[in-house]
């Protein structure tokens, strides 16, 4: 009888070993839960192909929007597919000031992806910063930060945007500042959310007690465990980004239309909505409405596959 | 008489990425009326699956796909959707696990019992609540109609339980399924809902399917009892038939594992290996690979194993000397309190209220551990022993007293920070899914503490990690891999091996088997010690879990909302506990091996700690309570040498004799 | 009771004044009004002489104070554009600006949240992707461009709706608005709609998200082992949780609405609040921005006062929290 007892003592077999995971193949995994919808798989072509054409945009536009040299007034309001003084087709018409619709579209999403890219690294930082350390240090700290940021998360971001602006001046980094202050608000909240959760899991805890110094806790052990969200967050808001700026633009706040984002081309083409030059303002809204959608719908996928009530 | 439940060759599948997944493996069972059948497995078995198929209550992507499900003889899948819908609550109702979760939080307790009495019977809203307080009233509520009026986060989980068992007996069904019903409760409340679910069985001839995980409770509750493993049932028989004399391997060692039955310090006989895991099921009997009684012919599908398998106790070298002590835990006292702010506080200064709430969780606690010693700490909910071994472990800072390791402190700091000053204490939580860093490399996380406290010079830390990987039983190899590619108790060796690298004198052990199957606790608990006679550890042994703390605790110190209440030799206390609260702790834990028992739970609640009683705090529930117990707090004295008690039975009397007189 | 909403009515106070702050600095800090409002080729003596009559001469807190006292007095200054007080001037545009408020928010709550139900109720069917479809679209693409779209569709093209302005008023239970009369209606039905949209998507994919994590919670499986059917469950169970993150939202959302009616009154010139705003950012018209943003921080305060005393008469818990 105590024979059997020792024998299962002495061959203690481990549980199955478990295949090993590299970082590689936990991206593969990722990729393998995220290529399950068709569509957030075309979303994310239609962005790179948008990114290939719009940082591509000097080689890959028949005209140089911005050199004034290159416009002629006889060019001035051309139908889509009407061939113009410089010899080729116009696809998408012309403007006002005889400028290639095509080619200023490819630069106004330069400017828009270059301004959504930056507002939403730029806030993602400022955000995360603010929220870490409410997280971390708790108490006055934390509820007096986390009031402000909430305050900022009661007024709409359009609204606050348009006052910076105002306060600010027209130009790239201008906008760029004005959407951080607006936006950073949201990656403050969501890092403080995800982190208050974290911190009360015991591996902060074990972490702590060790003791650990507080810059380690919070840099390896917290903050990636908030990343998650915080990328979905980051998705998102960089689409909001985009969108907000075109609106500005559009108001006559932002961008002028010397310096052609999405938004002023539009805006330029708002002017004549009531003549029948239709591709003025319909072909850059189409761009601005593909881009924002494609983008959000590639946040969506990537908040399911990160969901962690879908992980196994 | 037809049975009021019969199950034949009931089939659930799960639709997973891996593919198809049979959760439950043609499983029959019958219960007549009246009787109790526990069915019994360990995690990933199939019991709570089984118990949610029988209702049709299976939620996607999984699907019954085969059996029958005979209640009172109607079948349950041959009904449509409706008439099975009117056959729920009314003939075979569920009570589920977690009492916190299971009533909705925004509608009053009477209202719900109420929409639950009118969906069967048609009778006015004043007449359902009367039916409703009628219920509550059966399963031992006091003050049911205030109850009804009760939102559920006014109740404590014991009251909220015995709702849902209310709501469930609301229609006097065949059947009853109650999925680990008492399993997040405390055991004195435990106790309680058991002896009521006994006497309903008895007095109602309402049948009940008690799913489970805890050997004690089912042995002591049921008249007959299923096990399951890996979705099929495995051994079924009456409980003495089970219990006394088990066929299946397995069954055995399930048994052989639970720590009350054997010699206190002696090494438990265990199940090898872990759960299997349903999706990668061995062929032939999924539980050969753990079986020591296996041969070719279990390659086959499951035939019934036979032979026996009893442990040979290991002697205990346990036992530490009374020399100096190494942790010196010094009339310390711990009240978190919530504060009102700046703006609070003018407007209670105006309304006159205080808006501060302070909670009582530690009040002049004072222990002494010495070197090589391990010192229980027993408790429910609420007593305190969890924050205990947070501020021993540096987690939290006394509000008053000190914590000193050989003479020096612990941590420096108030409740506003704290500093940890010392790496001789390190501690193990209860939760090993939750104590290790999801993103991290479990090697890193061992090797993180002596890299950064210098403790292992950087070329020997590899090396190092390897080692304490295998003084805890796995392999070095797996420094590279992510905890989440480990089971619950091979995370926990590594919780273990991470506290180790650190050198400790002093190990916190906060629940740290309290959340693992029952045979990976032996795993554990052998692992421990094992590690204990090798490094001759210290350590602070915290858990509910009685039979667990007597079999490794050389001393236990027994606490109850924020004090220690008794405090001696573990032998001493199990053989003759003195405290009132001690006895009926023991009372009211089901133990293995004795059979049907006569339950005896303590009476009442568990006290807020928000609010702890004046005097002795147990005087409310203390059945020898006199008048100086509700006046005058009882100091921990020792009657008997080596033997303290906070009661004041020992000290001079209550004051009942005088005041009977 | 009491004591919270005592607490919650000192915050808000304390909040609009901060803001004030904040505002009247911030306003403040931009350009130059004077260079915008007087010819360059004006004198020096008439510059000095306006500069002092705007006040603009004084330390920056002095101008806060003489703000604030003149405030107290309900005197919000004056337009430097229109020339006439901004109170009167901020009042006379406010009704426009409520009216399509009012029936965008009721657009998108009477579609949005049933829609959001039924997804989240089905979320596999295919009414519930097309549902889900149309609420990316809504709270995506930017509220100008289909606005235009609009304009082009239904006034442009089809000719049925006017492409802008403000209806003729009329009176409704004696309150004079465009909604009383059928030109009124067919002025706002198209910016309310476009306003609506944003509110619309979001309602839709919280209300579905709601359902769907509600459907999985034990009560509801507690109250399908007891018998109840769907449709109960639904009404008495879920509806009741799910409506207070779904009130919370909505009232911040209400503030948003009235924010981002700037943008839609520009495109459809709706001569209310949003469109004078817009006008005055352009134009340095100081005080009338500085009143606006006061009135819109007072407006979100009494929102969030609102909701949270919305979300404690619905959430039994937060209400004994209030009491003790």
């Amino acid at each position: 009888m105590s024979d059997t007892a020792s024998m299962a003592q002495a061959t203690l077999p481990l549980p199955p070993t478990p295949e090993t995971e590299t970082r590689a193949q936990r991206l593969r995994n990722f990729w393998a839960d995220y290529r399950r919808s068709p569509v957030a798989v075309a979303s994310l072509v239609v962005i790179l192909l948008l990114a290939f054409v719009s940082f591509g945009a000097p080689l890959v536009s028949p005209q140089d929007p911005y050199d004034m040299a290159a416009l002629d007034w006889m060019d001035a309001f051309l139908h889509p597919g009407e061939t113009g003084s410089g010899g080729y087709t116009h696809l998408l018409g012309t403007d006002n000031a005889g400028r290639d619709m095509l080619s200023a579209i490819f630069y106004g999403l330069r400017t828009s992806f270059v301004i959504g890219l930056s507002a939403g690294a730029l806030a993602l930082f400022t955000g995360i910063c603010v929220g870490l350390t409410a997280a971390y240090f708790g108490g006055r700290v934390e509820s007096l930060l986390m009031r402000i940021v909430d305050l900022q998360l009661s007024m709409p971001a359009i609204l606050l945007a348009l006052v910076l602006v105002a306060m600010l001046g027209q130009g790239v980094g201008q906008i760029i500042l004005a959407l951080v202050v607006a936006q950073y608000a949201y990656f403050a909240r969501t890092t403080h959310g995800a982190a208050t959760v974290e911190r009360s899991k015991d591996y902060i805890e074990a972490a702590r007690s060790t003791p650990l110094p507080t810059r380690r806790v919070l840099f390896r052990h917290l903050l990636p465990n908030v990343m998650p969200p915080l990328i979905v967050v980051a998705t998102v808001q960089v689409a909001s980004a985009i969108a907000l700026e075109a609106t500005l633009s559009f108001l006559g706040v932002g961008l002028p239309l010397t310096e052609p984002s999405l938004g002023s081309l539009i805006s330029n083409g708002f002017k004549y909505i009531h003549s029948d030059r239709y591709w003025l303002s319909i072909y850059p809204g189409i761009f601005l409405m593909i881009t924002v959608v494609a983008i959000n719908l590639v946040g969506d996928q990537v908040r399911s596959v990160l969901d962690p009530r879908r992980q196994r | 008489m037809t049975a009021a439940l019969e199950v034949r060759g009931l089939t659930t599948r799960f639709e997973t990425r891996k593919g198809p997944v049979t959760a439950v493996n043609d499983v029959s069972f019958s219960v007549q009326p009246g009787r109790i059948m526990g069915l019994v497995g360990e995690s990933g078995s199939g019991k709570s699956v089984t118990g949610f198929s029988v209702l049709g209550l299976i939620d996607e992507p999984g699907r019954v796909t085969g059996g029958q499900v005979l209640v009172q003889g109607t079948d349950l899948r041959a009904l449509p959707p409706d008439a099975l819908r009117r056959m729920r609550g009314s003939k075979v109702s569920m009570v589920f696990q977690d009492p916190m979760m299971t009533l909705n939080p925004v509608l009053r307790v009477g209202d719900q019992m109420a929409m639950a009495v009118r969906v069967h019977e048609k009778m006015s809203k004043r007449a359902a609540w009367d039916r409703a307080r009628q219920a509550l009233e059966t399963v031992g509520i006091p003050a049911p109609a205030e109850r009804l009026q009760a939102y559920p986060h006014q109740l404590s989980g014991g009251m909220r339980q015995r709702v849902a068992i209310a709501m469930a007996l609301l229609h006097r069904p065949a059947v009853i399924i109650a999925d680990e019903p008492t399993t997040a409760l405390d055991v004195s409340i435990q106790g309680q809902i058991l002896a009521e679910v006994r006497r309903l069985a008895d007095e109602t001839g309402t049948a009940i399917v008690w799913v489970t995980h805890d050997l004690a409770v089912i042995s002591s509750l049921a008249d007959d009892i299923s096990v399951m493993y890996a979705g099929r049932i495995v051994e079924s028989g009456t409980a003495e038939q089970v219990i006394g004399s088990p066929r299946h391997p397995y069954t055995r060692g399930l048994i052989d594992s639970v720590p009350s039955l054997h010699e206190p310090g002696a090494k438990l006989p265990q199940i090898p290996g872990a759960t299997p895991q349903l999706a990668n099921l061995p062929s032939g009997c999924p539980f050969r690979p753990r079986c020591a009684f296996a041969t070719e012919a279990c390659a086959s599908p499951p035939s019934p194993a036979r032979g026996a398998w009893a442990p040979r106790p290991v002697p205990s070298s346990a036992g530490g000397d009374m020399t100096d002590p190494l942790l010196k835990i010094d009339t310390v006292s711990k009240r978190f309190s919530r504060k009102p702010g700046l703006l609070g506080r003018g407007i209670d200064r105006i309304t006159g209220r205080s808006s501060e709430s302070t909670v009582h969780a530690l009040t002049d606690v004072s222990l002494e551990v010495t070197r090589g010693e391990v010192l229980g700490i027993v408790g429910e909910s609420g007593c305190g022993k969890s924050t205990l071994g947070r501020i021993v472990a540096g987690i939290y800072a006394p509000t008053e007293g000190a914590v000193t390791l050989d003479g020096t402190p612990v941590a420096r700091g108030s409740d506003h920070g704290i500093e940890k000053l010392t790496t001789r204490v390190q501690m193990i939580h209860q939760d090993p899914f939750a104590s290790l860093n999801p993103r991290m490399k479990v090697g890193e996380t061992i090797a993180e503490g002596p890299r950064v406290h210098r403790i292992v010079e950087p070329a020997r830390l590899r090396a190092r990690v390897a080692e304490l990987l295998e003084q805890v039983g796995l392999e070095g190899a797996y420094a590279d891999r992510l905890p989440h590619q480990f089971s619950g108790g091979q995370r926990q060796r590594i919780a273990i091996a991470r506290a180790l690298a650190m050198e400790p004198e002093l190990l916190v052990l906060d629940e740290a088997v309290a959340s693992l199957d029952v045979s990976i606790q032996a795993q554990v608990l052998n692992l421990f010690i094992d590690l204990r006679r090798e490094l001759d550890l210290t350590a602070l042994f915290i858990s509910h879990d009685l039979s667990v703390v007597r079999h490794v605790c050389d001393r236990v110190a027994i606490m109850y909302l924020g004090r220690v209440v008794e405090l001696t030799s573990a032998a001493r206390l199990y053989a003759r506990p003195m405290h009132p609260y001690t006895e009926a702790l023991f009372a009211s834990v089901p133990t293995l091996g004795t059979g049907r028992a006569a339950f005896h739970p303590i009476k009442g609640e568990i006290p807020s700690p928000l609010n702890p009683p004046k005097g002795c705090a147990f005087h409310p529930r203390c059945p020898l309570a006199g008048p100086r117990c509700r006046i005058e707090v009882p100091r921990l004295a020792a009657p008997e040498t080596g033997h303290s008690v906070a009661c004041h039975l020992h000290d001079g009397g209550t004051g009942a004799a005088e005041a009977a007189a | 009771m009491l004591g919270y909403l005592a607490r919650r009515l000192a915050q808000a106070v304390v909040v609009v004044f901060a803001m004030s702050i904040i505002v009247f600095v911030g306003v403040y800090a931009i350009g130059n009004p004077i260079d915008v409002l007087i010819d360059p080729g004006a004198t020096q003596e008439i510059r000095a002489k306006l500069i002092a009559q705007y006040g603009l001469d004084q330390p920056l807190w002095r101008q806060y104070f003489t703000f604030l006292a003149n405030v107290a007095q309900g005197d919000l200054g004056t337009s430097m554009v229109y020339n006439i007080p901004v109170v009167d001037l901020v009042f006379s545009r406010l009704p426009a600006t409520l009216e399509l408020v009012f029936v965008s928010v009721c657009i998108a709550t009477f579609i949005g949240i049933p829609a959001g139900l039924y997804a989240g109720y089905k979320p596999g069917s295919l009414a519930a992707r097309a549902i889900m479809a149309l609420s990316v679209l809504g709270f995506s693409v930017p509220t100008f461009w289909i606005g235009m779209l609009l304009i082009m569709a239904f006034a442009v093209n089809l000719g049925w709706l006017p492409s802008g302005g403000r209806g003729d008023v009329g009176s409704l239970f004696g309150i004079p608005t465009s909604l009383a009369t059928a030109d009124g209606w067919s002025h706002v039905i198209m910016p309310a709609l476009n306003l609506s949209l944003f509110k619309m998507g979001l309602l839709i994919r919280l209300t579905r998200a709601g359902m769907v994590e509600a459907m999985q919670t034990d009560y509801v499986k507690f109250a399908r082992a007891q018998g109840l059917p769907d449709r109960q469950i639904v009404f008495n169970h879920v509806l009741r949780n799910i409506s207070i993150p779904i009130v919370t939202v909505f009232g911040l959302e209400l503030g948003s609405t009235l924010a981002f009616a700037v943008v839609t009154e520009s495109v459809f010139t709706w001569p209310g609040v949003g469109k004078l705003i817009i006008d005055s950012i352009l134009q340095l018209d100081r005080p009338v921005m500085v009143t606006y943003l006061v009135l819109v921080v007072i407006l979100f305060v009494l929102i969030n006062l609102v909701v949270d005393l919305v979300y404690a008469r619905l959430d039994p818990r937060v209400r004994l929290k209030g009491k003790a």
